[in-house]
């Protein structure tokens, strides 16, 4: 250390979320007289604006050179600290966040002189590896005012004009041969009646009026290098020649969309003819002007059966997740079906209606027009099979008539089948998006970063993010325009420097970093007549897999260099005293 | 100033939108009415279905909308009108409401909060406990300013003459800050012991218990607070003003008019002395008050609060050209020398010896001569206060028999009824309807009085019922002793020709600034306003200060606000607010009985220090901010400008969100759960507060008696599905809100039990349906039924019964010791209001409509306008987020749109 560095340290109560189970003052007490240490201060919320100015006024009014917060994980407040340093003419790299409630207070919540001595060689790791920070500027990239979509169903297309509206180009790419996705195919829509291929068609001619969008079809994105704002995209179109282009984006908006769930054989007697999922049902509704008809015979009793696909537990790898649009759909379906056929049958051997918000209204009409709700167990789910009249003959427990078992006649039966994830194998690894234990793909943060993943600048929307209805498909849609916009409207994105550097004066070329580097950011360089290693700067993602397998220690990881993590390992394991 | 975006709201939709514009480069006004931006999150313990805290998701965002440099925020501020202009941009009218806390200076270190004397019911915390009328909002606010709560004057500071701030001081009383609710009244006059005694208090006639109760007595506190405070201080504790001007001003009287007057000019570094014709200072309050009801070492107390000031009096000096006073080196003369003189009855016999005029009577034994009444009859000719001041002072005097002899009857006598309760209490007699219409002596030694009986005739031009002879009916009244009380007037014959004067005497001025006809002379009190009361002649004084101080620095008289009081608050909408105020019986007064020849002792007695502060506890905080000013003195960065009123901002916006949010469903209007009677039912958001990290009592207790619950029921749909209340909707939050308090609950108390009755559980997006497994997994209890009503039991547990319909759907009962009632989402309608010309539609349940859901989510009836987040429909978080993503794209498209067209 040739400058001492005056630090500025700031520990967190967090409400109580810390100092219910870390004693605060006491890590201030442990931690006030560490070497550069000049400010330490205990506060409520250190996010709360009250205290991020006084942060400010101390970095000020101290000149200080090392900025420390323990607090909660980075993933919440790194760039909020970040951003105070900045405010207050501190290079943003030179703080520093100690995740004192993650690592502690909520890790041993029964082990209060535990989780207060952790806390305290957490932060103690913190100031030392202040101590060797050094100043670092973002490196900085052009942006291309260009977004890739992939997937033209409702929440693509809507992406696509939505961007165009705000002078950014689109590719659109769809791997079918029709733009429209599965709403293309829908009849009558709730809650407003449209036809979803109305709505398609409308779109698609919104589509292309706007010069800035390319749509292709029968089109698929095979490679995807560079980084966030400029992606180098390679789309694989389809048709006899096979042909692949090569394009510039600067985001990339994946939108494709749900399979629906397909019933196993026999699954609620799935395959017995009658039998039929929701998907199949519409398209019959929609054939049928007046009057429900079916090879022939008119439908007088219907049953539904919910959450088939949804909501399992039990069974090899179980869809344990709700559907959402599912009870809605079959709702509307059921009203559909009353008005196609006034006098018809229609039971409903449910879970839980979950008919959210105001479709409960929907929920409230079938029942008005006659529908019959009756609930069923989990473990005692509804049985089908042939009866002996040519009809279908489903049994079940009814829980709300005391849970009498009966029989319902029915000429078809509906198995409302909910949405599974499409399957994108390909897609999942060119762009490296993250997959969810229930198969979807997986946003940041459902709040703070929703339609963001952690590949910087891919984004996600629509139901290829969990299951959605056309219109909230929609506003994810738009949700992943404005944050589209927001990078590429500035012109440039800044990206982080805490990167891995090559000392080319010691490195020699093994290529064992190349191997250990899963973004392919090391390239080939010349240095003093001899050929390097060099990491290109816009694809290292600060990892760290090379460093540490450098036969030379020739790889340094900017942020984590080998002197601050060895005076963090010797702060940690320092006597708390 | 020129907006590309007008978002209304900075709930999380709000921000969100407003966020997502800055970042793209658009510029954006974010109105919020509250004092800090948030909304309804950042008050929530955790989120679902990830339980992170409400804060940490809510403070980077609030943060980030404040300091973003594309964004500006007006907190506090509603938006008043949106009309179209001719150009397509929306005219756009903001108010920005006074938050009597400069906010440039403020820096949120709270000193003005932990000062304040009035407790109200926290919003921020469910009104589950109190916060201050000076307050910040919530420990995360941003900014993290405070403001202070003023609904307007409280009607009893409003209805004081002098402006004296009654609320202010009784709420120092009941804070036990006597000193400081001294100090408080001393900012406006120093006769505080004297009007602490012998005020009318029209205070007390406006206070808004007296429409309940009945009224606090504030006249006795402030007597207390004088009494207490002089007990303590035999001298005042004040010094001259440290800055002394070299101007002189002359004060002629010194009765409560001129002591008020020397006071304020003295402070303001005035070298003030007064002159009294007397030969003791204090006009009227040493003349005419008898001391029994005002001490007379009270007036000499009193007075020393101007003399500690460096003010001279100089009494037995009558002054009888005012300005004639320039010529001695003053630069101002406040003329106020009251009522000295009195009328005359014009019967005849009115100089015998033994006929003698109230004021004069009341003068003598007042400035100590002996006089004797021992044995005689006394009659006193009049009806007005001083006329029975004057009878309970010959009792005192040892007066055998004492008579008030009253034109007319006792319903038009203008005497206080206290007093006349009080004489009658000592055996004063009262005859009505009656005359003297010759006083009869012998050896010019008065011996009788020969009177007629009246009746009341046609209302005179002052509406009131005129008295006239009955004819005949003259009758012989033997007295020893007659004092007339018919009135006082002002003695001003001197001054005819030198000031100008009313026909009945009083000195002309304008009654504004009180200037007389002599630009220098000012004058005041009862010689301008007739005969009247002390704390209007308090009132005068204050006046006078104000505007000789200006004459002398040269400034503009007329137009300059003296009165900046905001206008009293509306008593009904004070009980209104009060939805359950304890019924607190007044402190009967109580006086001496009994009385003696020769004592003179004070019959009022004094409130207890007991008394004093329960009575000053009754108070219902009608303005809210009392004004005792504790936080003007407080503030270190004297940010505090209770002068402060409401301003209207006009800006442009090319496009405007409105995220309006929700309001919470009342849950008083489900009697059968009995919210509100019953103290263990809270409502889903009291839950929430008591799970948060801000938690107001650090753990969850129940509020009935403090203990810890352990067999805790929700109630979910509580005020929706529910076409009772008139609401079919579901609320989509209050499920799985209230399976996160389940999950937090079971975290913060192992041990209690968790029931939710539910009729469906709905969890039904991405990571509910597990969340809610996780809760079942985790021990709580779903039944499914609904609750049909709820008893309290005497240890105020509270019995459910419903229909278990998983068991059969038997009717069944349950028993839990804290009830929660997952409350629903209802339309906030406020926001239809805010459009001028073209008309926001609403959908058939009053939510902002959208017109276009299907593509254009957020999309309004209005081109150009957009909603965000639950204003358009319940919604979660990330719900509301993506929709409010949704407005941002398609407000960010429409700028553009006009931009292209320019």
């Amino acid at each position: 250390m040739s400058d001492q560095k005056r630090i500025g340290v700031y520990i967190c109560h967090c409400g109580g979320n810390i100092s219910d189970y870390v004693d605060v003052e006491g890590v201030l007490r442990a931690v006030q007289d560490e070497p550069g240490v000049v400010v330490a201060k205990t506060a409520m919320f250190t996010c709360s604006d009250a205290t991020q100015q006084e942060m400010v006024r101390d970095i000020r009014e101290q000149n200080l050179t090392g900025l420390v917060v323990a607090s909660c994980s980075p993933k919440l407040h790194l760039f909020t600290f970040r951003e105070v340093a900045r405010r207050a003419g501190l290079n943003p790299y030179q703080y520093t966040q100690v995740n004192i409630r993650e690592q502690c207070s909520w890790a041993h919540t029964g082990d209060r002189a535990g989780a207060t001595e952790k806390a305290i060689r957490l932060v103690r790791g913190g100031i030392a590896r202040t101590n060797f920070t050094e100043p670092l500027e973002p490196i900085t990239i052009d942006t291309v005012p260009k977004v890739l979509v992939v997937g033209a169903g409702i929440a693509g297309l809507r992406a696509a004009t939505g961007l165009a509206d705000l002078g950014l180009s689109v590719l659109l790419v769809e791997k079918s041969a029709s733009a429209g996705g599965k709403v293309a195919g829908l009849g009558k829509m709730y809650p407003h009646e449209k036809t979803g291929r109305e709505i398609i068609a409308r779109l698609v001619d919104e589509v292309k009026r706007r010069e800035n969008i390319t749509l292709f079809t029968n089109a698929e994105l095979v490679e995807k290098s560079g980084s966030i704002g400029n992606f180098r995209v390679k789309i694989r179109l389809g048709g006899k020649q096979r042909e692949e282009i090569e394009e510039n984006a600067g985001c990339i908006i994946v939108a494709t969309g749900f399979d629906t769930y397909r019933p196993r054989e026999g699954e609620y007697g799935y395959g017995i003819d009658g039998v039929l999922t929701l998907a199949e049902y519409k398209e019959l509704l929609d054939r049928c002007g007046g009057g429900l008809v079916r090879n022939g015979k008119p439908v007088k009793d219907i049953v539904y059966i919910y959450c088939v696909g949804s909501r399992q537990q039990a069974g090899e790898k179980p869809n344990r997740y709700c559907s959402r649009y599912c009870c809605n759909a079959a709702v509307h379906a059921s009203i559909q079906s009353s008005e196609a056929s006034p006098g018809i049958h229609q039971f409903h051997l449910f879970r839980d209606m979950r008919t959210y918000g105001k479709f409960e209204t929907l929920y409230g009409r079938a029942r008005d027009q006659g529908a019959v709700f009756v609930r069923y167990s989990e473990s005692e789910p509804p049985a089908v099979e042939k009866g002996a009249d040519g009809k279908l003959k489903v049994t079940v427990k009814d829980l709300l008539t005391f849970g009498e078992q009966i029989e319902i006649p029915a000429d078809v039966v509906v198995l409302v089948t909910g949405m599974v994830p499409a399957r994108n194998e390909a897609l999942v690894d060119v762009l490296k998006l993250p997959v969810g234990r229930d198969g979807f793909f997986n946003e940041i943060h459902p709040k703070l970063r929703p339609v963001e993943t952690v590949v910087d600048g891919v984004f996600i929307c629509g139901a290829c993010q969990g299951p959605k209805n056309s219109a909230e498909s929609v506003a994810s849609a738009l949700a992943a325009v404005t944050q589209s916009a927001s990078i590429l409207k500035k012109g440039y994105v800044e990206l982080e420097p805490l990167i891995a550097s090559v000392d080319p004066g010691l490195c020699e070329l093994c290529d064992v970093c190349a191997g250990a580097c899963p973004y392919s950011a090391i390239e080939r360089d010349h240095y003093q007549g001899k050929e390097v290693a060099r990491v290109n700067e816009a694809v290292c993602k600060g990892c760290g897999g090379c460093a540490p397998v450098c036969p030379r220690n020739a790889i340094n990881l900017k942020g984590y260099t080998d002197a601050q993590m060895e005076s963090m390992i010797d702060a940690m394991l320092k006597e708390i005293g | 100033m020129n907006y590309d975006v007008l978002v209304v709201g900075s709930g999380i939709g709000g921000m969100e939108s407003a966020l997502k514009l800055g970042d793209m480069g658009y510029k954006v006004l974010v109105v919020e009415k509250e004092p800090s931006v948030g909304g309804k999150m950042i008050l929530l313990s955790k989120v679902f279905p990830t339980l992170d805290c409400a804060s940490c998701i809510s403070t980077p965002k609030m943060a980030a909308t404040t300091h973003h440099p594309n964004i500006d925020v007006m907190i506090y501020s509603e938006v008043e009108r949106i009309k179209r202009g001719r150009d397509g941009r929306f005219q756009v009218r903001v108010r920005k409401k006074p938050t009597f806390v400069n906010q440039a200076l403020c820096t949120g270190c709270r000193q003005c909060e932990m000062t304040c004397n009035v407790a109200v019911p926290d919003q921020y915390n469910a009104d589950m406990v109190a916060r201050r009328a000076a307050y910040i909002a919530f420990p995360q606010a941003v900014p993290k300013k405070a403001v202070i709560e003023r609904e307007g004057t409280s009607p009893c500071s409003f209805a004081c003459p002098a402006g004296i701030k009654a609320h202010g001081y009784v709420a120092l009383v009941r804070a036990g800050k006597y000193q400081e609710a001294f100090n408080l009244i001393l900012e406006t006059t120093p006769v505080i012991g004297s009007l602490g005694r012998a005020c009318y208090a029209p205070c007390e006639g406006e206070c808004t218990r007296g429409d309940l109760e009945g009224p606090l007595p504030i006249r006795k506190l402030k007597r207390f607070v004088a009494d207490t405070y002089y007990r303590e201080h035999a001298e005042p504790e004040h010094k001259p003003a440290g800055e002394v001007k070299d101007k002189k001003v002359a004060v002629v009287g010194s009765g409560p008019a001129g002591l008020t007057a020397a006071m304020h000019l003295a402070r303001r570094g005035y070298r003030v002395k007064i002159f009294e014709a007397e030969s003791r200072p204090g006009g009227m309050l040493r003349l005419a008050i008898p001391s029994y009801r005002l001490p007379k070492d009270v007036v000499d107390r009193d007075i020393k609060n101007v003399t500690a000031l460096g003010v001279e009096i100089e009494t037995g000096v009558r002054v009888e050209d005012p300005a004639g006073l320039k010529e001695q080196g003053f630069d101002a003369v406040f003329v106020a020398t009251g009522t000295p003189g009195t009328r005359k009855l014009r019967v005849e016999g009115e100089d015998l010896d033994g006929v003698m005029t109230s004021l004069d009577f009341l003068r003598r034994v007042n400035l100590g001569e002996k006089i004797s009444l021992e044995g005689k009859t006394v009659v006193v000719a009049g009806g007005g206060n001083v006329a029975v001041d004057s009878a309970r002072v010959a009792v005192r005097l040892g007066a055998r028999r004492v008579i008030v002899q009253y034109r007319r009857s006792r319903a038009e006598m203008p005497a206080h009824d206290w007093e006349i309760k009080g004489a009658e209490k000592e055996g004063v007699e009262f005859q009505y309807l009656s005359a003297p219409q010759k006083f009869i002596g012998e050896n010019g030694k008065l011996t009788g009085i020969e009177c007629i009986k009246m009746e009341l005739g046609p209302p005179d031009a002052g509406g009131r019922r005129k008295p006239v002879a009955v004819k005949g009916s003259e009758y012989r009244l033997p007295a020893d002793f007659v004092i007339t009380a018919v009135g006082l007037a002002p003695a001003t014959e001197q001054l005819a020709g030198r000031l100008e004067l009313n026909q009945n005497g009083t000195i002309s001025v304008n009654p504004e600034t009180l200037q007389t006809s002599v630009p220098f002379v000012f004058a005041g009190g009862d010689v301008v306003t007739g005969p009247s009361m002390i704390v209007n002649a308090v009132a005068q004084g204050r006046r006078a200060a104000f505007f000789i101080d200006r004459y002398l620095r040269g400034e503009e008289l007329e137009g300059t606000g003296y009165d900046y009081r905001m206008p009293a608050v509306d008593k009904q909408k004070v009980t209104g607010r009060q939805r359950s105020y304890r019924t607190l019986a007044p402190v009967p007064g109580r006086e001496v009985t009994g009385v003696r020849a020769g004592d003179f002792t004070e019959i009022e007695l004094p409130l207890t220090v007991e008394e004093a502060r329960y009575s000053a506890g009754r108070c219902l905080d009608c303005g809210v901010c009392s004004e005792c000013r504790q936080c003007v003195a407080a503030c270190p960065a004297g940010a505090i400008d209770m002068t402060m009123r409401a301003e209207e901002v006009d800006v442009e916006a090319s496009s405007v969100i409105v995220s309006t949010g929700f309001k919470l469903f009342d849950a008083n209007l489900k009697p059968q759960y009995g919210y509100g009677k019953y103290k263990n039912v809270i409502t889903g958001m009291q839950m929430d507060r008591l799970l948060a990290p801000t938690r107001p009592y650090n753990t969850v207790l129940r509020p009935h008696d403090g203990k810890v619950p352990d067999n805790i029921a929700f109630i979910l749909c509580t005020g929706s599905r529910d076409c009772t209340v008139d609401n079919p909707l579901c609320s989509r939050v209050c499920c799985m809100y209230s399976v996160k308090q389940n999950q937090l609950i079971m975290g913060a108390l192992p041990l209690a039990d968790v029931t939710v009755y539910y009729i469906d559980i709905r969890a039904f997006s991405k990571g509910y349906e597990e969340f809610y497994q996780q809760a079942s997994a985790m021990g709580a209890n779903f039944i499914k039924g609904r609750v049909a009503r709820i008893e309290e039991k005497e240890d105020g547990n509270l019995v459910l019964h419903y229909e278990d319909i998983d068991n059969g759907g038997k009717l069944s009962r349950a028993e839990h010791d804290l009830v929660v009632l997952s409350v629903g989402l209802l339309p906030n309608t406020g926001v239809f209001n805010l459009f001028d010309g073209d008309k926001l539609e609403a959908d058939e349940f009053l939510y902002v409509k959208e017109v276009n859901e299907d593509v254009n989510p957020g999309q309004t009836s209005i081109d150009g306008v957009f909603v965000a987040g639950t204003a358009s429909g319940a919604k979660d978080i990330p719900d509301s987020i993506l929709h409010a993503g949704a407005a941002a794209a398609q407000a960010a498209a429409y700028v553009e749109r006009i931009r292209m067209s320019k």
